[in-house]
Order: structure tokens, then sequence, then C-alpha cells
């Protein structure tokens, strides 16, 4: 039985100090320059009270106004409680997929594994809309159904409340995302401990939960940070659904002040710092929790098993199981979106010829169409990578004992999480004309894509962190006792293990910098214009149908880079 | 006293030299402007996300000059303030805004964006007085000179489907506190900046707290941001009064055989103009100057305006525009006093302070 040897004191233990201050000091820079004086200037932004353009008065005026404003307290609260209903079953339902695709025997994983890959990138918006067209008292599909029945008396489904936008959430953002960023941990976990676990006596269940979910716990517990705090700010759903029932929450008191004219940026701010205070309390327990005498390793290099519990005939039932869920709650809401950019008026099925392929051929004769679809695929194409390299060197440095400002660096890391999407474009504006990147980047591709890696850092740092803390120091040590380089190692050993979290991450952020709009929508020009801007103006003017034809269309091209993926050989990251 | 009058006199001529300069040469300058244009190439213009400025306005004004339009499309909050990052750093980007009347006023001229546009017009049928219902080219500004309006329609009070609600049935504005539509009408939400919220303060403005109160928390109006949404319960029925669909949205739904009816005048209140869909005015510091006053003429002109009218079912101010595609209601009427919801003064003051005292009703309440 080979034991969970490794603790936090990773890889570099043996490194020159010379080399790794040297990148931790110029890390450091660059994370200070590009977030953390942002966030600075907007914190003192806050607290200036001249109109813009005018000397600066300070006081506390926007954040009184901002904390004072009616509803505020109570849009925080509901808020907190949409994202904590939301995150307890959503993250039991994920651990329980990535477990059951990663680590059991049970038929079809992979394929479930794409699914998710590909409804998290469904587009929100279209999607809650389908939901309305499923679930609305009034004229929903499913109402329709039930009120059918002789036992049924009026609407049993209502969109437009506290549960209609918990379970539409479960739809749009739920497991989704979870299970893509647990999958590949699972996968690292290989079948030693569990071995060693069932010829101890333990059952199923018991492994699981005394073995798998403690060894994979900083990967939980990441996602977990991530998830609440992207749920505090969750907004999109919401202003569907919440805002006909009077239900308001956080995000949307924010997005009023930045969008109120004139703008109130310093109230907005006012108010994104509960996020700043949110997640300083939940990273002090993250890191209390990753302290201390927690072993985490499971990849160590005295041999390693990838052999997966077996269900028995339970995994038929497993996969029955995941299967109505996905169809549930991706197929049928997904079925209503690709039918909806075939219609002349999304829902509308009581109109005369109701189906029509102009909105697809619309999208693709606009003349924007193919300029915008080829900055697009180069933004994510440099933002998937360009966060790998960065990312993974930093993550690499943050596991390392030897680092002396590795809580800093981390902080540095989140920020991007915790601050709203335009305020995020903002600071990065400022960066770039304050500094000569003006005239390299501003307005061009690059610019975008630097912006959006600076965006992505939170989840891609984090998934690597919780890869390199799976990684024995033995696998190094070996490396070097046999005379290969740093750098060889790092090429050869390190990155090959991460390659699954790196797969993961790199698809991840290729997606997310195709459909963001909020980073990119200060920073393009016209020469730059991603598709996400096209998708705004569609949106934006009402054109509902062919946003969805456009948002179908970035689904499909990463279903696409997935396949391409797997084609090119990133299958070897599967086992 | 004698230098007030040499002040005056200096005025008045000022006044008269301009204007018979640019009757005089504006086809000498115009042919200028174009051949300059055409030697800078494009012309970078900011707006909202604007369907006609895509599909129709670039094609057609690209080639009647060859000059590329750069169309930067967002949110008037959002281009304001990368506008003003960009300027604080002296890079200076746009040339041409076409915003609303908020962002034109509160922002664009307040923070002296922008120059005068007067001395800009020189294409023949823009500078032409007959061909504008007006006499004139409208500046809405004080000066005016800097910011020019060229729609002037009546706006709808509301929009009804007729299968549920009859005309007679919301004659006055009264009438929609019936109990009978309580939760039946939709709104955009009027405790945010937009339409809605500006409809609420008019009416806060003109009937008081307590009518904004009965109408949008007693009568459980049921609010949106999401347009779209409003305009699909409009058409099924499901709140078949609205408060603040768009002709533009709306119009399809009629075309698809929907029974819905705009409702332009109502008792109780007076009826509305406005300069949608934008005001027009050009950047100061801009890096195409002479490509900004070709385009900025350009879209005064028949040509440009009539895009914008019959995409939008505005109401232009040109004489010369084919009008028989607008609703009638649309076109103001001659001898009636309509409350001006562009009016600068009410842009710059009355509306903002009757917003915020709405909003502390609404958002108590």
């Amino acid at each position: 039985m080979k034991s969970p040897t490794a603790t936090l004191s990773l890889p570099l233990t043996r490194f020159r100090l010379r080399p790794i201050r040297i990148a931790e000091f110029s890390f450091l820079v660059f994370l200070i320059a590009a977030m953390g004086l942002p966030l600075l200037f907007l914190l003192t932004g806050s607290f200036n009270l001249a109109a813009p353009g005018k000397p600066a008065v300070y006081g506390f005026d926007n954040w009184l106004r901002a904390f004072t404003d009616p509803g505020t307290l109570n849009a925080l609260w509901m808020s907190f409680l949409l994202s904590v209903v939301r995150l307890i079953p959503a993250m039991i339902l994920s651990v329980l997929f990535a477990w059951l695709i990663a680590r059991t025997d049970m038929p079809g994983g992979k394929w479930i594994e794409s699914i998710c890959w590909i409804a998290y990138f469904v587009p929100d918006f279209p999607l809650v809309l389908a939901w309305i067209l499923l679930l609305d008292p009034n004229f929903g599909f499913l109402n329709t159904l039930v009120k059918s029945l002789p036992f049924v008396d009026g609407a049993l489904f209502n969109p437009y409340s506290f549960w209609g936008i918990v379970w539409v959430h479960t739809s749009t953002g739920g497991i989704w995302f979870k299970v893509m960023l647990l999958v590949p941990v699972f996968r690292r976990l290989g079948a030693t401990l569990e071995e060693a676990a069932r010829v101890a006596g333990a059952n199923t269940t018991t492994m699981l939960w005394r073995i798998t979910l403690p060894v994979l716990a900083p990967m939980i517990l990441a996602v977990s940070v991530l998830s609440f705090i992207r749920g505090l700010q969750s907004f999109n759903t919401e202003l569907l659904l919440g805002t006909p029932s009077g239900i308001y929450v956080y995000s949307t008191k924010i997005y009023d002040f930045l969008h109120r004219e004139p703008r109130a940026y310093g109230e907005a701010t006012a108010l994104g710092s509960v996020f700043l205070v949110v997640l300083a309390i939940l990273l002090y327990f993250y890191w209390r929790y990753l302290s201390g005498d927690k072993k985490f390793t499971v990849v160590t290099g005295q041999g390693y098993s990838t052999m997966r519990v077996k269900l028995g005939n339970w995994r038929y039932a497993a996969l029955a199981g995941c299967l109505f869920y996905v169809a549930v709650m991706m197929f049928l809401p997904l079925t209503f979106l690709i039918i909806g950019s075939f219609m002349r008026r999304y829902g509308f099925f009581n109109i005369t010829s109701p189906f029509t392929l102009n909105h697809w051929y619309n999208m693709l004769a606009d003349p924007i169409f193919l300029v915008a679809l080829k900055n697009s695929l180069i933004i994510a194409t440099v933002t998937a990578i360009g966060g790998i390299l960065l990312y993974s060197a930093i993550a690499y440095l943050l596991v390392s004992r030897r680092t002396i400002t590795a809580p800093l660096l981390e902080s540095l890391c989140w920020i991007p999480h915790v601050l709203p999407g335009i305020l995020l474009s903002l600071s990065v504006l400022w960066l770039f004309l304050a500094t000569p990147l003006r005239y390299f980047v501003y307005g061009t591709v690059w610019g975008i894509a630097f912006a959006l890696i600076l965006a992505d850092s939170p989840v891609t740092t984090q998934a690597f962190k919780a890869g390199l803390l799976q990684l024995g120091a033995d696998l190094e040590e070996s490396a070097r006792v046999s005379g290969a380089s740093w750098t060889y190692t790092y090429r050869r050993i390190l990155l090959p293990l991460l390659a699954p979290i790196a797969a993961a991450v790199g698809l991840m952020n290729f997606g997310s910098a195709l459909t963001s709009i909020s980073t990119p929508v200060l920073l393009y020009s016209h020469q730059s214009r991603p598709l996400a801007i096209l998708l705004l103006e569609y949106s934006f003017t009402g054109e509902l149908e062919r946003a969805a034809a456009l948002g179908l269309l970035v689904t499909l091209i990463i279903g696409a880079m997935m396949l391409i993926g797997r084609k090119l050989g990133l299958q070897f990251i599967r086992e | 006293m004698e230098r007030l009058l040499v002040f005056v006199a200096i005025i008045v001529l000022g006044g008269f030299g301009t204007g018979w300069s640019q009757t005089k040469v504006s086809e000498k300058d115009w042919a200028a402007a174009v051949e300059g244009a055409k030697k800078e190439g494009k012309v970078v213009v900011f707006g909202s996300p604007d369907p006609v400025m895509r599909n129709d306005v670039i094609p057609k004004f690209t080639a009647r000059y060859g000059i590329a339009i750069e169309f930067i499309a967002g949110r008037a909050s959002q281009f304001v303030s990368r506008v003003e990052t960009e300027r604080a750093s002296g890079i200076y980007t746009v040339d041409v805004y076409l915003a609303g009347p908020d962002t034109s006023a509160n922002e664009l001229y307040k923070d002296k964006f922008i120059d005068p546009l007067k001395p800009h017009l020189a294409m023949p049928e823009v500078v032409d007085g007959s061909k504008w219902k007006t006499g004139k080219v409208w500046f809405a500004d004080p000066q005016d000179q800097f910011i020019v309006r060229a729609f002037n329609s009546v706006a709808s009070w509301l929009f009804i489907n007729t299968e549920h609600v009859k005309p007679d049935e919301v004659r006055h504005i009264k009438d929609l506190l019936n109990p009978k539509w309580r939760g039946k009408i939709s709104a955009e939400d009027p405790t945010t900046t937009g339409a809605g919220a500006n409809m609420a303060a008019r009416i806060h403005s003109q009937l008081g707290e307590e009518f904004v109160k009965n109408l949008y928390v007693d009568q459980k109006t049921v609010r949106t941001r999401e347009r779209r949404q409003m305009t699909d319960w409009l058409a099924r029925g499901t709140q078949p009064i609205c408060l603040n669909c768009r002709e533009d949205d709306v119009r399809p739904l009629v075309k698809e055989g929907f029974k819905i009816l705009e409702i332009f005048e109502i008792g109780g209140m007076p009826s509305t103009v406005n300069g949608s869909p934008w005001m027009l005015s050009l950047a100061n510091k801009a890096p195409h100057p002479k490509a900004a006053q070709v385009f900025a003429n350009w879209i005064l002109s028949k040509e440009g305006l009539e895009s914008y009218a019959k995409g939008y079912g505005s109401a232009s101010l040109r004489t010369d525009i084919d009008e028989s595609y607008l609703n009638p209601g649309n076109i103001p009427k001659k001898g009636v006093k309509y409350f001006d919801d562009t009016d600068w003064k009410w842009i710059v003051g009355g509306r903002h302070e009757s917003r915020e005292k709405m909003w502390k009703v609404l958002k108590t309440g």
C-alpha cells in the first residue's frame, strides 16, 4: 500500500533562493500593478465626491448613500439566501457527478462530462427565457400540461419566485461549472487510497466520505468559495425572474449604480466592497483548513493506479440518474432555445408560419460577424494559453512554502472575482491608459485577451493550486537525483501531470473569453469587436432570436474545440 | 450703456455674418469637407447598440462617400466612462456622438466633451431652412450651438391588447387605477434609470406622489427591465396594458395580427413629444474632424434621417421625408400643446428632481 506521503511542502524545497525570489517578486509586481492598484484606485475613487473631471473632494457620502439606499440590506440578505440555498444541493450534486464520472465504472461518464461542458457555455439569457416558456403560470408549457390533469387546479410552477429562481439557476449555472473543475482532480486521485480503504473493510460510502472528499478538500473548498461569491454576484436570472415579483438582489443594486445617469461608480464600489469582506472571511477559513497537518498528495513516485470503484448494478441506476438530471435541467430548456433560434418570434407558436431560417441567415450575413468571429477566436486562444502559462507558474509558487508572499499573491489573484465585470474593465482601461501599454494593446484583441486573462485568475490559479497540492515531492526529487534540470522536470513530469487541469481550465477560459461581455466592453474598438459584443448589441436591441442563434453558435464552437482537443490527443489526460 | 450697445451690435453683426457665410459658402465648404473627409478615410461614431446603424446607415454612408464608419456601441454610462478615461489620458478616439438627451445634456455637454456643431453645418440640404419643420436645424442646448435634435415624435402613453382591454376602458389616466387592472399593467422598472423612471418622474411631477404610489405599488404593476418581456406579456395578454413598450418592438406584432393599440392621448395628462432615438453632437479634439463633419451633415440629410425615421418609426423634423409609413399618432398636431420630454430644462433639472422624489416613494413604498 502506498501512503499519502507528501504535504504542502512541495517540489521547490531544494530550489535555489535566487530564481524563486526573482520569480516571486516579478509576479508580485505584475499582480500588484494589474490587480492591486486598480482596486486601490477604485476604492480611493469611491471616497471622491467631486463630479468627474473636477478636483477631488473626499468624504463618506458615496458609501452612506450606497448603504442607506432603501432596499440595499434586503437585497444583500436575499442574495445571501439565494446563494446558500443554491450552493448546498449544487455542491452535493457536483461532487456526486464528478465522483461518478471520474472514480466509478458508471458507463457514459465521458459523455456526461462533455454535456456538462457544453451546458456551461449555453448562453443563460435565452435559457432563462426558455424556462419562462416552460414554467410561466399563465402560458408555461409544463403548467398547461399539468393543468390538464384532473386533480390539478391552477398552475403548479412559478418561475417568478424565490424557488423559481433557485430552480432556473440550477439549470443555467448549477452544477456544470463545478463538475468541470472537480472531475480533473477526482481523476488525479488514483485508486491507491480507495484500495487501502477497501482492504480495511470500508464500503463505498465510507470510502467517499472518509477518504475521497477529505483528500480532495482543497479543490472542493475552492470551488465552494468561487461558487458562493459567484452566487452573490449573480444577476441575469434575478433580473428576468425577480423583478416582476419584486425580488431584488444585491447585484441589481450595484448594477443600478453602475448604469445610473450620471454614473455612480463610487456607490457601486462601496457596495462591491462587501464581496471583498466576504472573500476575506472565506479565504481565512480556507487557508486555515489547508494549513496544519493536512495531507492532500495523491500522486507520488511510488506507483499510481487509476482503477475505478465498481458499482455493480448500481452503475446503471447512477447513469439513469445523471441522464434524468441532464435531460430535465439542460435538454428540456435547450430544446426550446434551439427551436427559438428558428422561430420568427421566440415562443410564439400560434403566429402564421412561426419558423424561419432568417435569424441564422442574417447573423451569418452580418458583415461584422466574420470579423467578430475571427477576433473572438484569437482572443479566446490567447486567453486560454496565456492563462495556463501565467497561473500554473503562480500556483506553483503558491504551493511552495519557500515563497514569503504567498498570502498576498493569492489574495491578489482573487481580486477579479470580487469586482463587478464593468469595474474590472474600467480598472484595466486605467492600467492601459496610464502606462505605455496604451500604444500597443489598447483597442486591440491583445488588450482584450490581457484583460480576460486577468479576469480568469481566481478559477485558474485555484485549479492549478489544487492540482499541484496533489503531487508528491518525490516526483521532482527523483528527477533531480537522475540529473534532470528543473525546466526538464517541470516540462516532462509536472506539466503532463497537470495536463488534465490545464486542459480543463484552458477550455473553460476559452469558452468564457467567447462569452464575456462586461470585460471587453470598455476595451474593444471597431477592429477588435468580439462576438460577445455583437451578442450584447442583439440583446440590447431586442433581437432575441438572433442572440439565441449567436449564443448557440458559440456553444457549437466550444463543443468543436472539445472534440478537436480529443482528436489531437488530449485523451491522455482522461485516464 | 455705450459698451452694451457696442456689444449688442457685435453680437448682431456677428450673427448675421455667420448666417451669411453659412448660406453663401456652404456648397464650397461642403465640397472641401468631403474631400478632406475622404482623405481621413473613416469616422468613429459612439452610440447605443443600433440595428439601423449596423444594417442601413453604415452601408449607405460608405457607399456614398467611400468613408468607413467605425461604430462603437455600448450603454451610455459605459461609453461615457470610457471617453472620460481616454480624455484624462490625452486620448481622443471619438468623432461623433449619437446619444440620448440625458447623456448629451448631463454628460457630454456638461463635461465639455463636444464642440459647437452649428458652424460645421454645410451640406446644402441641411442648411436650407425650408427643409426643416422648425425653419432651421433645431439645437437643443441653451447656446443653440452644440446638440442637434433631429426628431420630434409624439410618444405613446401606453399600449393595450384590445382582446383584453377595450380602448374606452383607459381614456383617462385615472382609469389605470381601476382595481380591474390590478396586476394587469406592466412597466419598465421605474426604480432604475431608463424609460420607466422617466415616465414615472413625469407622472410624479404632474400628478404627485400619491398617484405614483397608487399606480406602481397599489395596482401591483408588474415591473421588468427586459423590454422584450413586456412586449411578450402584452401580446399574450398576461399584462395587457403596457406603459413602456416601444413602438419598434410592437410594430412586428401588429403586423403578425396581434390586436395591439398604441395610445398617444390620455385624459388627465398632456401628450408628450420627444427627440428619440438620438441627439447629435460632435466630439471636440476629434481625430477625424472632416469625416465627422461630413457624417454629421449626412445623417441630418434626407437620406440619413429617413433611415432612422423608418427604422424606429420616429417623426423627423425634416419636411422632405415621407411620413406615410408612420403611425399618424406619432406626428405632432398643430395647435396642440405637448409636454416636451426632451426639453433642456426638464432634462438637466426637473426630471432629476422628480425622479429622486419618485424613487423615494417607490423604494420605501
